[in-house]
């Protein structure tokens, strides 16, 4: 895995919504060589393990719910390749760990090129680029 | 050492003349790069306790030319995996009792794949070895037959107490799991030799200029087609060349009297359906991270009509080619490519595949640089006539 594009997919839609709805900064939220994702509902960290994963080889992904504090009932998580139009070959299971805390296994891009992270909660989608190698 | 001698050195030495090497770039350079070093790094296969096990392998090398294994004696697993033509059978189709629809891939790096028959039904080499045993089309055995004479033949109990540590038990599938499994370990030997394209490869690796440029510039202009416009290695990566995935390439997948060979779309249930997965009772893995791949595959529409992406080395070896052995040279292959279909392709809006338009020339570059991906010297050492187990 290597350079990442934006951090956040936000438009400038969503951006000020973030900033009429105050939403609480998330600057606690993370882990350790994490990745942070941010709307005006939902935010969360992630890093994948391992860190850099190769095109074909199976790795897992770590995630810490931030908002909503209520939880991540319904959280899902997947991924795609936009310009090829197509997923994954693998459904990455969810499993919470307590805390807001979940380990993700089951991923494979089984593809270098540009992916994309998704994670989706109460109709909020956040998503992260990635290209694999 | 004469001077005659030295210059004679010297010659052998140097690149032919006319020799280049292409003007490389450093992405380009990467690109090569991932495709070795070779023979790539392998590990035993957790599920398979007798994974690399000596005994185990002298067991499945004696197993894989068993017509026993068979109901009728008359088909062994090297009647479609010949040793001499790549460990396949040159036909489209393979022959066992009656004719499939499915051509027969090659053995060789078959230790290094994820999923195993053209739609990936076996999740493990073990479980693949089982399969035409059982298939009436092919060997039509059953697992009473083998397990009777693994047991009632001295040589065979005396190999198996050997590789496994206990007699062979009671329980017929308990015990052919035993023979997919020892088979299993006589494949994973089967590794393919150091192509000219590896020799190329290193070369530039160590930035030995004169070296590299001793592989042909045909095959160079067509591993840059196959890097680069061709974007043959999306799918055909890595050392192995292989992603050990599945794909629509729009080759037709329909089959004799009307039907349709559903690929990966089939195989997915299939693995799902089998006693022999790696969920089931007979893998040997003690982590659950074995059986990952078969727990979390997903089926999907846009499976039907995918069939396994093979990896490439050896590939001159295995002519016919594609699921259905439908295509019988790499010209053929390369044209297939270069006038693709797209009204044949079942990919649900996927936008990988677009025909490469290649003009002749590229076209022979492009086969000259999948040539080159094949052995010149067999990696296998010679093999001997087993000596009676005692």
């Amino acid at each position: 895995m290597e350079e990442r594009r934006a951090p956040v997919r936000l438009d400038a839609r969503a951006l000020a919504l973030v900033l009429a709805a105050g939403a609480a900064p998330v600057a606690a939220c993370d882990l350790a060589g994490s990745r942070v994702l941010e709307s005006p509902r939902f935010a969360l960290a992630y890093r994948t393990e391992p860190p850099r994963p190769g095109a074909g080889e199976h790795f897992a992904v770590e995630l810490r719910i931030c908002r909503p504090a209520a939880g991540a009932e319904g959280l899902r998580v997947d991924a795609h390749m936009p310009e090829h139009r197509h997923g994954m070959n693998y459904r990455p299971g969810l499993v919470a760990l307590g805390g807001g805390h979940y380990r993700s296994e089951g991923w494979l891009f089984h593809m270098p090129g540009e992916w994309e992270f998704v994670f989706e909660l109460g109709g909020e989608r956040l998503a992260d680029g990635v290209r694999i190698e | 050492m004469s001077r005659a001698l030295v210059l004679a050195l010297a010659l052998a030495a140097a690149p032919p003349l006319g020799a280049q090497l292409l003007d490389w770039t450093e992405a380009e350079r990467r690109a090569i790069l991932r495709h070795g070093p070779w023979p790539a790094a392998w590990a035993p296969d957790p599920s398979n306790r007798v994974s690399g096990d000596p005994e185990a392998i002298a067991l499945g090398e004696r197993l894989f030319f068993e017509p026993r294994l068979g109901a009728t004696g008359r088909v062994q697993c090297a009647t479609c995996h010949v040793p001499y033509r790549g460990w396949q059978d040159g036909r489209a189709r393979a022959l066992g009792l009656e004719e499939v629809e499915r051509n027969t891939p090659g053995l060789l790096d078959v230790r290094y794949r994820r999923w195993f028959g053209w739609d990936g039904a076996g999740d493990s080499l073990w479980a693949q070895s089982i399969r035409p045993i059982l298939d009436p089309r092919e060997m039509a055995g059953s697992a009473a037959r083998a397990a009777a004479l693994l047991r009632g033949e001295a040589d065979y109990a005396c190999r198996y107490a050997r590789a496994f540590g206990t007699p062979p038990p009671a329980e017929d599938e308990r015990l052919l799991a035993g023979i997919g499994k020892a088979l299993a370990a006589f494949q994973e030997t089967l590794v393919s030799g150091r192509t000219p394209f590896d020799d190329f490869r290193d070369a530039l690796e160590r930035g030995e200029r004169e070296a590299a440029a001793r592989y042909p510039a045909a095959a160079q202009r067509g591993l840059r087609l196959f890097i680069g416009r061709g974007r043959c290695n999306l799918c055909h990566l890595g050392p192995a060349f292989t992603n050990r995935e599945f794909h629509d390439i729009g080759v037709p997948f329909f089959v004799a009297e009307g039907g349709v060979d559903a690929g990966r779309h089939r195989g997915i249930q299939r693995l799902r359906a089998s006693p022999w997965n790696l969920l089931g009772p007979h893998s040997d893995a003690r982590d659950a991270a074995v059986a990952l791949k078969t727990r979390h595959v997903r089926l999907e529409h846009r499976n039907f009509g995918e069939f396994r992406v093979p990896a490439l080395r050896n590939v001159a070896l295995t002519a016919p080619y594609m699921h259905s052995g439908s295509l019988a040279t790499l010209r053929d292959v390369v044209r297939h490519y270069s006038e693709l279909n797209l009204d044949r392709l079942h990919a649900d809006g996927e936008a990988l595949l677009l025909p490469l338009k290649l003009d002749e020339g590229e076209a022979a570059d492009l086969v000259a640089y999948l040539d080159s991906l094949t052995e010149r010297a067999p990696a296998l050492a010679p093999r001997h006539p087993l000596e009676p187990c005692r």
